[in-house]
């Protein structure tokens, strides 16, 4: 290595020259926006409340807040810490740390990049279900009749019409994984359309993304509110809001609880990514980011437990309902049946009618016994779903039976559509600004050009994604593509700050852009617990994967009209990303042996 | 023997009135079940006989418009089985011979033909006037010239294209301005010419291997 010593003048020269190169945010407030819009996505609305429902609804704050500041915070300060300082993407990032760990930020560019090709998938559904909330009538509340008007088509009859509108007007769902279909021209352009508006968003790099977060940070915020007061308004919705946050502390007991948490606050918060160092690398050097790693963190987890209140109001209004037909039909076939008169059975002396004709009349009740059903609130209110299942079904059956459905399921898909946009601002500015690092595209191609074939490449790939089996390809990805190494990626990073770069610089370079030392509650994390709890968490998901035997996803069955569990016999390799780090390591070791290396040079 | 052929006779007698009931079974023709009450709630009428008239009165009417005219009057609709919870069957009488029925399938496509006439005269709807067997037509799918989604679909789009290309003229027009004062700053030598002149070199600053012993003390 050549040391080069300068005085003092010019070397705050060469840094004022070198900030000005690099973009910034326009103030502190676009950056903590552009954290939160990233952070809150879709899984706050549907992940958190169904391991609510899960894991003993109140009980599962415990557990919960308990791993948000053990594990959640010092991870988030220590990827925006090193952002700032860095002041690269996560490519150039790692490898200034250490030379041997370009992998690492190749790594979390890969993960962005499976990330960017199949979220913006969900986008596109959200946009194809805005766009038909603009009709009289919500084509997801009726079945379409057959031909000849007798009757409503029988894949529709037997399945709800949410969810035939969802399998086989949406997706246009293939049987297995193996049948390809076309593509779904009408996704295909949603899908189009939503590049078109990433593009849009992130054109000018973080100049145009600083503003649009302005909107995409706040809006989903507005609408929650709105959801929350038209949400406990609702008939039966209390039912739902009791249930959730009646606490059932034995699931504390359970260790599946406890492991859910952690990797709830972990993918909550979108770490590994290198989204968090991309938007950190935008900062000023003496920006106060403890503060703002600590305030966004609990935005994300308070915006998780409001967003499942107004989840579970929407819950309850629907079991309630569904109680209340099921009741209703009960009573339209003891009157039916037995010629009762209409004001003598109510549904709250059906049980009791049910009884005394038992007693009077056995023969008629046992010929209509296969048609009689236990109605029961707790067992509606039991049927937990979670993801797409939630968003696009569960929704849009409660959205359809409120007054005034269209207006509440435009305002709905706009949320999600929102939630969706913001994370992946976070998703595309990990990719571009690496890319952006290298001064080989920096200088040959402007950041329209390079922000543009990014956008391009990865619509282009997910087309994919909107053929007849692209929602299998979709589960794939989700389940299978980034977790397992995003725990490997951000237990390498932690292990890398604490270890190998050294607590002690890292915490001189904390006093150099913050004026103090973190404190040693942060330091204990960083240095002990949060490495532990990461070591566990990768050993048991191993642990499970070894278990679990082949993959399995669920596949909707024509026939049957029901999703069935089947085996995969393609695999997702989610050590590709992990691949990477090793063969960036051995490359370079390579390299220095071969070449000397130069103080002003960028190590690849 | 002049005894039994009276009790016979009076027997006889008095079965005459009855076989008009006779023809009024299930199997020749519906059954009805209304559910007031569910459809109106408060606003319920109460069913009585003249209610019971106004039923036969709009059955005629429904056979009378699918026979193109036949005068079916309110006595050819005979009604028995009448439960507390407002159901009955009924049968039809052809006007021309009181004693002959009209066929089931007829008496079913009259009912489908004017099903939404006799819907709205009682205020209620294919639920709740239930004609047992009779499935009700369901209402055709509204047809449109585009697609509504369509339009949303276009107007975003129309939108969002007209966003990206003004940003993408805008920027090409201010690096073209730039450009220019530029080339005219190059006369003058300002001090921003250490920076351009650095910036065009190789490589970038790695500040993470800035080691601050080697450097004076700021």
């Amino acid at each position: 290595q050549i040391s080069v010593t300068m005085d003092n003048k010019a070397l705050s020269y060469l840094l004022q020259c070198w900030q000005k190169f690099r973009p910034s945010w326009d103030n502190p407030m676009q950056f903590v926006l552009a954290c939160v819009s990233y952070a809150v996505g879709l899984g706050n609305v549907w992940r958190f409340p169904y391991l609510c429902q899960m894991h003993g609804g109140g009980g599962f704050m415990i557990p919960y807040l308990i791993m948000l500041f053990v594990e959640g915070i010092p991870l988030f300060y220590m990827e925006l810490a090193i952002g700032q300082k860095m002041r690269l993407g996560s490519i150039g990032a790692w490898s200034a740390i250490s030379p041997y760990l370009g992998g690492l930020g190749i790594a979390s560019v890969v993960t962005s990049l499976y990330l960017c090709l199949y979220y913006n998938v969900i986008n596109a559904w959200s946009f194809w279900y805005l766009f038909h909330s603009f009709q009289a009538v919500l084509p997801w509340s009726d079945c379409p009749v057959n031909s000849n008007r007798t009757a409503y088509l029988e894949e529709c009859e037997v399945a709800t019409p949410t969810q035939y509108f969802f399998f086989r007007e949406t997706l246009n769902i293939s049987s297995s994984i193996d049948e390809n279909g076309g593509v779904h021209m009408g996704l295909a352009l949603c899908l189009l359309l939503a590049w078109l508006i990433v593009y849009l968003f992130i054109v000018k790099g973080v100049k145009s993304t600083g503003k649009v977060v302005y909107f995409t940070a706040t809006f989903p915020y507005v609408v929650l509110i709105i959801y929350l007061i038209r949400g406990v308004t609702l008939h039966g919705a209390l039912n739902g809001v009791k249930y959730m946050f009646t606490p059932k502390m034995e699931q504390l007991a359970n260790p599946q609880t406890w492991i859910n948490a952690a990797t709830q606050i972990f993918f909550s918060l979108g770490l590994g990514f290198g989204s968090l160092i991309a938007f950190a690398s935008y900062n000023h050097h003496n920006n106060n980011f403890e503060n703002q790693a600590i305030t966004v963190s609990l935005i994300n987890s308070g915006t998780s437990i409001f967003a499942s209140i107004v989840t579970f109001s929407i819950y309850g209004f629907k079991a309630t309902f569904n109680y209340e037909s099921c009741l209703e039909r009960m009573r339209l076939l003891l009157m039916n049946t037995f010629e009762l008169a209409e004001d003598t059975v109510h549904i709250d002396n059906i049980s009791f009618w049910i009884t005394d004709l038992n007693r009077t009349q056995p023969e008629q009740i046992a010929a209509i016994a296969s048609r009689i059903e236990t109605c029961s609130l707790e067992a509606e209110l039991d049927t937990a779903v979670e993801g797409t299942g939630l968003a696009f079904i569960v929704y849009s059956e409660a959205i359809k039976n409120m007054p005034a459905a269209q207006l509440w399921s435009v305002l709905y898909f706009f949320m999600l559509l929102l939630l969706g946009m913001g994370s992946m601002l976070g998703n595309v500015t990990a990719i571009i600004t690496p890319l952006r690092d290298f001064k080989v595209l920096a200088h040959s191609l402007s950041n329209e050009t390079l922000n543009g074939l990014v956008c391009l490449f990865c619509l282009l790939l997910g087309f994919g994604f909107t053929t007849r089996s692209g929602n299998y390809w979709f589960t794939m990805f989700n389940e299978y593509g980034a977790t397992f190494s995003l725990l490997f990626i951000v237990l390498l990073e932690i292990v890398t700050v604490s270890y190998i770069y050294g607590l002690k610089r890292f915490e001189k370079d904390i006093e150099d852009m913050l004026g103090r030392r973190p404190n040693w509650y942060w330091k204990i994390m960083w240095v002990a617990v949060s490495p532990l709890l990461l070591i566990s968490l990768f050993v048991f998901y191993i642990l499970n994967y070894i278990q679990g035997g082949a993959p399995t996803y669920q596949a909707w069955d024509k026939d049957v009209v029901r999703e069935e569990l089947t085996q995969i016999r393609l695999g997702l390799r989610s050590d590709s990303e992990i691949s990477c780090v090793n063969l960036c390591a051995y490359s370079h070791i390579e390299m220095t042996v071969t070449r000397k290396s130069i103080f002003f040079d960028l190590q690849l | 023997m002049w005894t039994v052929w009276t009790v016979w006779m009076v027997w006889m007698v008095c079965l005459v009135p009855t076989t008009s009931e006779a023809l009024c079974t299930e199997d020749d023709g519906y059954k009805v079940r209304l559910s007031i009450k569910t459809a109106l709630g408060g606003d319920a009428y109460e069913w009585n006989e003249s209610e019971m008239f106004f039923f036969k009165a709009t059955l005629a009417f429904a056979m009378r418009t699918y026979s193109g005219g036949e005068q079916y009057d309110v006595s050819n609709i005979l009604v028995c089985d009448e439960t507390l919870r407002v159901s009955f069957v009924f049968v039809v009488t052809k006007p021309s011979n009181t004693s002959e029925l009209v066929p089931r399938t007829e008496v079913e496509n009259a009912i489908k033909k004017s099903r939404h006439r006799i819907n709205s005269a009682f205020l209620l709807t294919d639920q709740t006037l239930d004609f047992v067997g009779i499935n009700p037509t369901l209402a055709a799918p509204i047809q449109y010239d585009t697609p509504p989604w369509l339009i949303a679909f276009g107007v975003v789009m129309g939108l969002v294209c007209a966003g990206i290309v003004a940003l993408l003229v805008s920027t090409f027009l201010n690096k073209k301005r730039s450009k220019k004062s530029a080339d005219e700053e190059e006369a003058g030598r300002g001090n921003g010419i250490l920076c351009e002149s650095i910036r065009g070199k190789d490589g970038l600053f790695n500040q993470g291997l800035v080691d601050d012993d080697r450097l004076t003390k700021l």
